[in-house]
């Protein structure tokens, strides 16, 4: 029975078309044809022996309908044989059954010569279909019946995602899941997404999911047989973990934060122990008098400051504890004052600090354990007796540097500047909206007001800030500022959580405005003594310690990049790369070359030259491309806390000034670690396991920022440790020999143990690589 | 840097093409090739022809492309959205390989397959165990779904 339907025919590729030319290629097209009244033609494809078209064309068609198609080299098209390339001829009914409501089947099939004999090689692949039902566009489905068919979609998926804008990014494709059809952004291989609920890809080319309902993000896909309640219960008790980690980090030198009690009314012997170990060494009483700007020393030293109150231990060591901020310490608030120096002919010259003014950037000033002044450069990590604004005298017996973050706290602390003003700083928010109202409430004060005792009430909740709330405040507003939801900060890859500035972030037109409110409140938390919940790539930190950022830490930024890098450092790149001194930018889709020298677009980068190649692409990378964010960010945190003093601190130390110091799980930690080359109870680990276990949480926190590149310990413990990859226990790795230190590859969160034969040598090696190794990329 | 790395690529595969492999742009986005692989002779895999779409990232070389089959094919290496696990297009990557070579890698890896570190555990299992159910599996879908 003749019956008239609507067939659609894709004409998705050729293969393997003959090549005429020696020297160049054919521009392929096709021309389809139906009982030699209906015709259709592609677009042509340039220079190609595999043309890609992907066209599809409806037809009136019988069953026994003949389709022809022929391909033809354009640029020949008007020659004689008309850059003939091949032809094949089908009958409709033998690929579809016309009588079935639907049907699609793919052919490829073998090219065949013409009339004419000339040489044809290639095949050809279209995809027929019919739709009865549906005969007004019968065009293929999109949604086809057999998944299979190498569907090469025209609507090609968006090029690479790394740097796509925000619109470019909801479309695209989960990195590397070049699925058989694009997804649009509420769906994906396992179906639709729950109401509210948004796919994205980051700048790495990772898939994360942005709730609207909720304005959160997370790496887990959301299923629809989760309802939102139980979803925003589940979401409550992984916050509610994570406020636990929050209000357990410390800093030594500092009383613990009890979420319970003011610490001013529990400054009793519970709150002593902790300290016990002594910001101060002890001093003998006859000594007190005579010694220079000590803290235990009362007299001659006038009244304490309003507010203030001299206690005593059990054991009779005096303590201080300020009622304004209500905290305690053990440094008498009057010791900076005034301080004492030995001039070259041992006497004491006494000079009130204000006419000396704040000492050098990176200085900091000590006490012997005979209560001698000296002085630390952490600049250079050296030590003298001399006071840095006064004039020289000679170095003898000056303690060795040693780098003592206890001690550099409270000297922080201790500096005038930092001192918290007399008034009050009020702020006010609503809980769910944090963000906005914090940024209204922060940004309108001057910093000299946010420098006064911060009073934060959440609307509609009773309750004085004793701590407890100042406390929360800081750790919602961290989790919201930095949610990449607002495009201002992105997770690095280096793993799922260590944040960096979104290069990004313009598509904000105010963003600086945010980067600066940021800064300020990065700077309020230092100077109020309460944490964020947040940490950076070890480069920001460097950052904003004004240091120089290298290759090293480019791993920490963007590993894959990194490591090509560290190739090009490492081999012969004459007649390999093509590069020259310049960099691409993707900004929202558009690629933009950017100099990283003067005129370096026309400059090669050569095996004499690379070097440099690799340091202006590293700085470029990490710091030039962020340059504006970053400034405005530094500039709202210098407003409160200043530059000179913060740069005692390492970067290290001031991820742990920011973030805290968290009480770190060791037998969790033992029991989530691998072993390469080593077995558990290989004598080495176990020496390996008795020092950590003898370290205190400072030195534990600098082991894992060596090994893993940030303090930070996901909220379920070791076993969740993210590395570039994905998920990455911690490894101890047998390697090296027993004269190197230990080595890191914080990518993967391994290190590099030698078979060191002694437990002595074990210790000293693993604490100078720990302490001494600069930097937080360790390769 | 990667658009000038990428037209030589193009002009190199052009002037001295790899056998069994082609490869090239799909449409104006010198970003977004397509490539194909005929199946090795000495493979279950002999006579069909194997379609990828390779998408460059911007940082290209210093970045490895991204390389999926958009065939159908049974392989303890390649899952079902075609997800290639190759150690050169992960952490093993250098600037100095191109796509000339990771075809010809893909192409050797389609010889011999990688079963102890599989993509597919279920495929690797049979590969090990039952080699022959292995062939005769990819045989078939070669010829269902690359012929």
């Amino acid at each position: 029975m003749a019956r008239t339907s609507t067939i659609s025919v894709k004409v998705v590729a050729a293969e393997s078309l003959h090549k005429r030319d020696v020297f160049r290629q054919p521009d392929p097209f096709a021309v389809i044809t139906v009982d030699g009244s209906q015709t259709k033609t592609t677009k042509t494809a340039k220079k190609t022996l595999n043309p890609y078209w992907n066209e599809t064309f409806n037809f009136n068609s019988l069953e026994d309908s003949i389709l022809v198609i022929q391909v033809f080299d354009q640029k020949k098209f008007k020659k004689k044989d008309q850059g003939f390339l091949g032809v094949v001829n089908v009958r409709i009914g033998d690929v579809i059954d016309t009588s079935l409501p639907t049907s699609e089947e793919t052919i490829t099939r073998d090219l065949k010569k013409s009339n004419e004999n000339l040489a044809v090689s290639g095949k050809i692949i279209v995809v027929i279909s019919h739709n009865s039902n549906d005969s007004a566009s019968a065009a293929a489905p999109a949604s086809s019946s057999r998944p299979s068919i190498p569907q090469l979609n025209g609507a090609a998926p968006p090029a690479a995602p790394s740097g796509d804008a925000p619109e470019a990014l909801s479309t695209s494709q989960p990195a590397g899941a070049t699925a058989n059809k694009p997804y649009s952004s509420f769906e994906d291989q396992y179906g639709r997404l729950p109401p509210g609920w948004e796919r994205r890809t980051d700048n790495f080319g990772r898939t994360y999911y942005v709730d609207h309902n909720s304005k959160t993000t997370t790496w887990q896909r959301p299923t629809l047989e989760q309802s939102e309640l139980e979803r925003g219960q589940q979401r409550q008790t992984a916050t509610e973990a994570e406020r636990r980690q929050h209000r357990g980090r410390t800093l030594p030198g500092e009383t613990p934060q009890s979420p319970d009690l003011p610490s001013a009314t529990s400054a009793t012997s519970g709150n002593v122990t902790v300290n016990a170990t002594g910001a101060n060494a002890p001093v003998s009483p006859a000594a007190a008098v005579s010694m220079a700007a000590s803290g235990a020393t009362t007299s001659g030293l006038g009244e304490l400051p309003s507010g203030w109150e001299q206690r005593f231990t059990n054991e009779g060591r005096p303590y201080f504890v300020d009622h304004n901020t209500r905290t305690t310490t053990w440094v008498d608030p009057r010791r900076q004052q005034y301080i004492r120096t030995f001039g070259p002919n041992t006497t004491i010259q006494q000079q009130p600090v204000s006419q000396l003014g704040p000492l050098p950037s990176g200085w900091e000033m000590r006490l012997t354990n005979t209560a001698r002044v000296y002085f630390v450069d952490h600049n250079t990590k050296t030590t003298t007796w001399d006071d840095p604004r006064l004039p020289s005298s000679l170095d003898q017996n000056v303690p060795q540097y040693k780098r003592d973050f206890r001690r550099k706290v409270i000297y922080f602390r201790s500096q005038p500047a930092l001192r918290i003003l007399p008034g009050q700083c009020h702020i006010k928010v609503r809980r769910d909206h944090i963000f906005e109202d914090s940024y209204q409430e922060i940004m309108r004060q001057t910093p000299e007001d946010l420098k006064k005792r911060l009073m934060i009430k959440f609307d509609g909740e009773e309750g004085l800030d004793y701590g407890g709330v100042s406390r929360e405040f800081f750790f919602l507003l961290s989790h919201d500022m930095f949610n990449p939801f607002y495009c201002l900060f992105e997770y690095s890859s280096h793993d799922n959580y260590t944040l960096q500035i979104n290069p990004n972030s313009g598509i904000n037109p105010e963003h600086l405005s945010y980067f600066k409110f940021i800064g300020r409140v990065v700077g309020l938390g230092v100077f109020h003594r309460r944490f964020l919940d947040a940490f950076f790539v070890g480069a920001l930190y460097k950052m904003m310690l004004h240091k120089k950022v290298v290759l090293q830490d480019m791993e920490g930024v963007d590993a894959e990049f990194y490591r090509s890098l560290k190739w090009i450092c490492d081999n012969d790149i004459t007649d390999i790369l093509d590069l020259t001194f310049s960099a691409e930018d993707e900004r929202f889709g558009e690629i933009v070359e950017v100099d990283l020298k003067p005129g370096g677009r026309d400059i090669e980068v050569t095996e004499e030259n690379k070097h440099e190649y690799v340091e202006l692409i590293s700085e470029w990378k990490i710091s030039k491309r962020v340059e504006e964010q970053f400034k405005a960010f530094i500039d709202g945190f210098n407003e409160l806390i200043p530059q000179e003093l913060v740069n005692v601190f390492d970067e290290r130390e001031l991820e742990l000034l920011i973030g805290g110091l968290a009480e770190i799980d060791v037998e969790d930690w033992k029991k989530h670690t691998d072993y390469r080359g080593y077995q558990e109870s290989d004598q080495v680990i176990q020496w390996f396991w008795k020092i950590i276990k003898e370290w205190d949480s400072e030195q534990k926190a600098r082991l894992l920022q060596f090994t893993t590149g940030t303090s930070r310990i996901p909220v379920n413990g070791f076993k969740d440790l993210q590395g570039s990859d994905g998920p990455r226990r911690f490894t101890i790795e047998k390697a090296g020999e027993a004269n190197q230190l230990p080595k890191s590859h914080t990518c993967f969160n391994r290190v590099d143990l030698p078979p060191y034969i002694d437990y002595d040598s074990l210790k000293q090696k693993l604490t100078l690589a720990v302490e001494e190794t600069v930097g937080f990329g360790q390769e | 840097m990667s658009l000038k790395r990428i037209n030589k690529e193009l002009t190199d595969l052009g002037r001295d093409p790899p056998s069994s492999c082609s490869a090239g742009p799909v449409g104006d986005d010198l970003y977004h090739w397509q490539a194909s692989i005929m199946g090795p002779p000495d493979s279950p895999y002999a006579g069909g022809v194997f379609f990828l779409s390779i998408h460059f990232p911007t940082d290209y070389p210093f970045k490895p492309p991204k390389i999926a089959f958009t065939t159908k094919i049974y392989h303890p290496n390649i899952n079902s959205n075609g997800n290639i696990c190759l150690d050169i297009l992960k952490d093993q990557w250098s600037p100095a390989l191109t796509i000339s070579k990771v075809l010809l890698s893909i192409c050797s890896l389609l010889t011999d397959a990688n079963p102890d570190d599989p993509l597919v555990p279920e495929i690797a299992h049979i590969y090990k165990q039952d080699r022959s159910k292995y062939e005769a599996t990819a045989k078939e879908w070669t010829k269902k779904y690359a012929i």
